[in-house]
């Protein structure tokens, strides 16, 4: 059953492109907009899985917005100075590819860093140093004004090379609807090992979970790095996607919309942060584009109050609600 | 650095982290009893400029008079919002309280820029002129502007009277055992529901009353607050959680901080510097400069 639903999602995820006029004019989103919010929504899906696998781990962070950006910046940068040759496979550069995953794996850097000096820290105080994280690493990338262009940012090379608009869109899509599906995976493989395991014994009860001979240490660390490498590569992505980077990557936005997104979804689950994105994300945009500049904030914030009120498991319990009752009737 | 402008530099760090000490007694407040962190707190600030800016227009109010009475509307809006948005979830886990926050900061935000946007004279510059003007005061080392002695001494004289409520009436007592120990606090009968909602109000109070720095000239829009109160919130982690006196030690070695840095370096590095403070004492003392041990 849930191997029909994930089929029947990925299909349309990839036939979505390709609907006809007739089917796409009842969106708020038309044509490349509809792809360009798409793409989006996948880089955050990919940010919002890696802020729950930190969460998973028993940590927290209120400024994940930090790895989004030095992804971002890391594989902006070795693009413009380094000046890699140019590796093109069906008009993709290949190299920007590569230098994606060079962005995630800084971030991965900076994560351990960062897990490190919070090893000690507990709750609140773990939370607000990630959040002062953000702010610094901000500071720094716009003081450094010879190297990222300070506030005026600097320019990202596309990840296709393509001079029509609308392909480029499409095999952009098709790109980073791949990275999504296989970071999902692992995400869902890493949670199922032994690894999962030990993170859930860190999350239950610290003290126990050192009894029974786990390293939290590493383990914690583990988890710092791996939901940074991710974030880094849903930045990196993103905008190269979108072909410009300002400091704005390391907003207070970027940091609390992971956390939005999980906690409406579900957390702790694979799937939460996934449909958490789709929802509230779909919901942001769409009522934006029907020209609610203000307005759909109010809806938003009206929303998440009555999804955590009723909710408070996240949009997924009410799937499993759901389903438990279709169960009961067969 | 030229050592003459260092005691300048200092005073305004000081003044500066008056806002702080406001904003972080009340979310310490309200941490305390409740054990939730309203990361809206900034808004409630940002809400109760707009109830004095409102009152000031419409009725002609002076502003301190308005200022008066919107700390005593916050109070009430505060209970409201303990009542219809934290009290349902309560003890659902930590990240569905920074859900709520989260979700009250977007609402609260964007209803006052929708509410301003339909008023005309929200569209001339944001700010209240304060009746004091350009009075100063010289105390012989230096001159200050008649705003700037009435917000120090309404800081400390709130403070004092926090203090004071705390520590001689029953319900002050009252609100500190139920942050001591809640379950036992209610086995003596405290009605722990109502210490909540009155945590809350006050909280929402002081955030109202970190709002008279906006009085005296500062133009204000209704995405102000939200910052403030996060360093607020950091504020109270550096000082260590629940403690009153580490929230006034913490605004103002902030404000200080912030200040110095800024003359230093430029004003581009204000918050960095907070934060790498903040990062530095944790390292060192894991639960904040005044904060209890862990068990």
């Amino acid at each position: 059953m849930k191997h029909v639903v994930i089929c029947t999602i990925l299909l349309a995820a990839l036939a979505i492109p390709y609907l006809p006029v007739a089917v796409t004019q009842f969106l708020p989103f038309k044509g490349a907009s509809l792809l360009g919010f798409l793409i989006l929504m996948y880089a955050f899906i990919m940010f919002a899985s890696a802020w729950n696998l930190l969460t998973y781990s028993g940590q927290g962070s209120l400024g994940h917005a930090a790895f989004l950006g030095i992804g971002a910046y890391t594989s902006a940068i070795i693009l413009r100075y380094l000046k890699p040759e140019p590796l093109l496979f069906n008009s993709i550069n290949l190299e920007v590819i590569l230098t994606v995953m060079a962005g995630g794996l800084a971030a991965s850097i900076v994560g351990v860093f960062i897990g490190l000096t919070c090893v000690r820290l507990r709750e609140w105080f773990l939370g607000m140093v990630t959040f002062g994280f953000a702010i610094i690493i901000s500071t720094i990338t716009t003081e450094l004004r010879d190297i990222t262009g300070g506030h005026d940012g600097l320019p990202t090379k596309h990840l296709v090379a393509a001079t029509d608009f609308l392909s480029r869109y499409k095999m952009e899509y098709y790109i980073i609807l791949a990275f999504t599906v296989v970071v999902i995976y692992l995400i869902h493989r890493i949670l199922r090992s032994k690894l999962g395991l030990a993170f859930e014994a860190i999350r239950e009860n610290e003290l126990e979970a050192k009894v029974m001979g786990i390293n939290t240490v590493k383990y914690k660390l583990i988890g710092f790095a791996l939901s940074a490498f991710f974030s880094g590569i849903a930045g990196a992505l993103m905008y190269h996607h979108i072909g410009y980077l300002t400091p704005e990557v390391f907003s207070v936005e970027n940091s609390f919309k992971p956390i939005i997104y999980c906690i409406a979804g579900g957390l702790f689950t694979v799937e939460g942060p996934v449909l958490g994105t789709v929802i509230i994300s779909a919901l942001w945009d769409g009522l934006k584009s029907l020209g609610l500049m203000h307005e759909h904030l109010v809806i938003i914030g009206l929303l998440l109050i009555i999804i955590v009120i009723f909710l408070p498991k996240g949009l997924v319990s009410l799937l499993k609600k759901v389903g438990r009752k279709s169960d009961a009737k067969v | 650095m030229d050592l003459a402008v260092l005691p300048e530099i200092v005073f305004w760090g000081l003044y500066a982290g008056c806002i702080y000490i406001l904003l972080a007694v009340g979310l310490n407040l309200i941490f305390g009893v409740m054990r939730v962190v309203n990361f809206a707190h900034g808004e409630l600030m940002v809400l109760a400029i707009y109830i004095t800016f409102f009152l000031h227009n419409i009725l002609d109010l002076n502003p301190y008079l308005a200022f008066a009475l919107s700390i005593i509307s916050m109070f009430f809006v505060g209970v409201g919002i303990e009542r219809v948005c934290f009290r349902p979830i309560m003890g659902t886990g930590k990240l569905n309280e920074i859900f709520m926050s989260l979700a009250l900061i977007y609402l609260i935000q964007n209803s006052i820029f929708i509410t301003c946007n339909n008023v005309d004279f929200c569209n001339d510059l944001n700010r209240i002129r304060s009746p004091l003007g350009y009075e100063e005061i010289s105390f012989g080392f230096m001159e200050l502007g008649a705003d700037h002695v009435v917000i120090i001494c309404v800081t400390i004289s709130l403070v004092v009277m926090l203090y004071l409520f705390m520590k001689k009436t029953s319900t002050g007592k009252a609100m500190m055992a139920t942050s001591q120990n809640r379950e036992v606090a209610m086995l003596t009968g405290i009605n722990v529901e109502r210490m909540d909602m009155l945590a809350f109000g006050l909280g929402s109070s002081f955030a109202a009353a970190a709002s008279l720095f906006w009085i005296s000239e500062i133009p204000f829009t209704p995405y102000s607050g939200s910052i403030n109160a996060i360093k607020a919130f950091a504020v109270i982690i550096l000082g260590g959680l629940g403690s009153i006196s580490g929230a006034i030690a913490g605004g103002l070695i902030y404000g200080v901080a912030e200040n110095i840095s800024a003359y230093l370096f430029g004003g581009g590095w204000k918050h960095a510097t907070s934060f790498i403070i903040l990062i530095i004492v944790l390292i060192i003392r894991p639960t904040g400069l005044f904060g209890e041990k862990e068990e």
